[in-house]
């Protein structure tokens, strides 16, 4: 087993596996930009590098900072998280070069799973249904794309090979907007990434987001584990995520299973890694692509296959062990919700929403799980992207998981920076929501952030509270007790008030030792 | 002794009288019938319990500006000054008032497309600010000629922060 473990992310992420590397005796490395030398994952680590200032390319994206950090604190290993380098095939190259393990796939599975169409060839060679497509076309043919977009069916997607974020997709609902669409398509892609190669899919709508949790050892083992639901998104960012899904029976989850094996397999992979899918309302589901890398929603299936610590297995078979438990079952046990706690105000249409936190108050008791970066203290960076923390429950039904995820969400007080907690509060009310009918579309298309009502009961309290800190502070001020003495409740509070002062104005504390910036 | 705090909430005015008799507390909001509770602070100054009836609730009170921001079970109550109006999402860019543009938001300066002695019209992009990985594009609220900027490239701005200053068009 590894010795010391450069962590080369930050955030929740980082502090995620420095837990687990702590509990397997393993000393951490942190990396920090001059925005985060206040983070917690720095407070917590063993040894502690600066790599740069805020801006990622020149820290977290920096390959040779990092690789260099690694060296001079003897780091045997780097787990990338997510995000950042962690699908960087170069940066698991330049590991290598190195003579340091990277806690991910081989370099050369990276790039076989990179470009879409290279990707669809090798999941068709191996098994795994793809979206019935065509990619036998060219931006110059467009006899052949006719007679192939035909076969297809309309309506469908020209999608570029080397396309990302959304860029040189055009849906096409008939026949005669082909043509354009197939010029924008290439045009796109060529400006975009330098490769002007398309291809055609059929349109899946609607469709839910199902992927399937796996890793590989080195000894040919693959274990895949069960599926996450991962359909409420907006602008392609997933908010809930939840395993499993109403929509998978065992039999689906039985061949979900055996194809992310099969994708494993055809490509040498190795480590942890997601394969995503979309699944129509028939139960067909086709392969999107492999995620290789853990994924920022990986406890859900951690909280229903025992608790397995998956960070744990991919230290394990990083460093050679074989995958245990390979005869384990299948089903998922119970259900597991998580909501992502992201800084954006869902009142003024989720703008970010950055600043010192004041406060905290954590959801505890039975299933309840929070994984997060916040601390009071904690000045939330502009730099990065705006995921705080990740509240995850676990209980034995569907059911009992909503109401325990709302429990924790009302007890859950993050103060000085927005969250969009009242936005998970509301959709746990939606009907559509609450039975499990949805799809990748239906929060953009039919989810409205409902204004809070008027006749709030809790108004009254916020005006009770309001108007006590009001008359205490007025009170601290003052040159001495009233006549009749302070009341218990201020004499209480006013030493309180006096010193405190989160209500008079923030906890903005003294820094010193700034030699390494 | 009795205090009178009057505020806006969302827009609607609101009136709490609180009065201290030594070991009563007494409240009244919008003149209604008295409400006598137990509240204390003790702890983490702002979270307050309070007990009314012998029935707990509980609330986190801190300041944003001149207003409260007051944190109950979930929702967010911005308690401003009385007469303040609707405190929020009614600031910077295109709320601002006519002379100055200030950032809606707090984030990194990534572009700014005006320098001094520039027309701007109504709605034409200044600056654009990038906070958490999202590109924010803040506008003109009037036409007029760019007198100042303030910010640079790469530079940080603060949320209300003076970006841009223009001598607005006289009215139509």
């Amino acid at each position: 087993m590894f010795r010391r473990v450069l962590i080369a992310n930050r955030g929740e992420i980082a502090l995620r596996v420095q837990r687990t590397c702590r509990e397997m005796g393993i000393e951490t490395v942190a990396v920090y930009s001059d925005p985060d030398r206040n983070a917690l994952h720095v407070r917590h680590a063993d040894h502690a590098v600066h790599i740069g200032p805020g801006p990622a390319l020149e820290s977290y994206l920096a390959i040779d900072k990092i690789i260099a950090a690694a060296r001079a604190t003897g780091a045997d290993a780097i787990h990338p998280g997510y995000g950042f380098l962690s699908e960087n095939p170069r940066f698991a190259d330049a590991c290598a070069e190195a003579g340091i393990t990277f806690i991910g796939p081989p370099a050369d599975a990276m790039r076989a799973l990179g470009g879409k169409i290279s990707g669809r060839r090798l999941m068709q060679q191996a098994g795994v249904p793809v979206v019935p497509g065509a990619d036998n076309i060219s931006v110059d043919d467009f006899t052949t794309a006719k007679r192939e977009a035909e076969r297809i069916g309309f309506p469908l997607l020209v999608k570029a090979s080397a396309g990302g974020g959304g860029r040189g997709i055009r849906l096409v609902q008939r026949a005669e907007d082909l043509e354009n669409a197939m010029r924008a398509s290439g045009s796109e892609a060529s400006t975009s990434f330098g490769d002007a190669t398309i291809f055609l899919e059929k349109y899946v709508s609607p469709a839910r987001h199902i992927e399937v949790q796996m890793i590989a050892d080195a000894h040919g083992n693959v274990r895949a584990f069960g599926e996450r639901e991962c359909s409420i998104q907006r602008r392609n960012q997933k908010l809930v995520e939840e395993a499993p899904s109403v929509a998978v029976t065992p039999e689906i989850r039985k061949r979900l299973c055996d194809a992310a094996v099969a994708a494993a397999k055809s490509c040498g992979y190795r480590n942890a890694g997601t394969v995503e899918f979309l699944m129509d309302r028939d139960g067909n589901f086709y392969f999107l692509e492999v995620n290789a890398r853990l994924q920022v929603e990986h406890p859900v299936t951690e909280l229903v296959y025992g608790g397995v610590d998956l960070v744990a297995l991919q230290l394990r078979v990083a460093a050679g062990e074989p995958l245990p438990d390979l005869d384990a079952p299948v089903e998922p046990a119970g259900w597991a919700i998580e909501c992502r706690i992201n800084g954006e105000d869902p009142y003024a249409n989720f703008a970010p929403s950055v600043g010192l936190v004041d406060y905290l108050q954590v959801p505890g008791g039975p299933g309840v799980r929070f994984d997060s970066m916040l601390f009071p203290g904690l000045d939330v960076p502009v730099f990065y992207d705006s995921l705080l923390g990740k509240l995850i429950v676990w209980a034995e039904s569907r059911e009992q998981a909503i109401e325990r995820m709302k429990r924790a969400l009302k007890d859950l007080i993050v103060s000085g920076v927005d969250t969009n907690v009242p936005f998970h509060l509301a959709l746990f009310d939606e009907p559509d929501f609450r039975s499990g009918d949805f799809s990748t579309s239906w929060l953009e298309a039919n989810f409205r952030m409902p204004e809070p009502p008027a006749d709030d009961p809790r108004l009254e309290t916020a005006l009770i509270a309001g108007a006590l800190a009001a008359s205490l502070v007025a009170g601290a001020s003052e040159a001495g007790p009233a006549a009749n003495g302070p009341s218990r409740w201020v004499q209480a509070s006013r030493a309180q008030a006096r010193r405190g002062i989160r209500v008079e104005g923030g906890v903005r504390g003294w820094r010193r030792g700034i030699a390494s910036r | 002794m009795a205090t009178r705090h009057r505020f806006s909430v969302a827009g609607v005015p609101h009136t709490v009288s609180v009065d201290d008799a030594g070991d009563r507390l007494v409240l009244r909001i919008d003149d209604r019938g008295p409400i006598e509770v137990d509240a204390t602070t003790e702890g983490v100054p702002g979270l307050f319990s309070i007990v009314r009836d012998g029935r707990p609730s509980r609330a986190y009170v801190a300041r944003e500006g001149k207003a409260l921001r007051v944190i109950v079970d979930g929702r967010t109550f911005v308690l401003a000054p009385a007469n303040a109006g609707r405190e929020r999402g009614a600031a910077g860019g295109l709320a601002d008032p006519p002379g100055k543009i200030t950032a809606p938001l707090a984030g990194v300066v990534v572009d700014v497309r005006v320098k001094p002695g520039d027309r701007v019209e109504p709605r034409q992009v200044v600056v654009v600010v990038e906070a958490m990985k999202m590109q924010n594009e803040v506008q003109a609220p009037h036409g007029g000629t760019v007198t100042s900027v303030r910010v640079q490239q790469g530079g940080r701005a603060e949320k209300g922060e003076l970006l841009v200053e223009y001598t607005p068009d006289p009215e139509a």
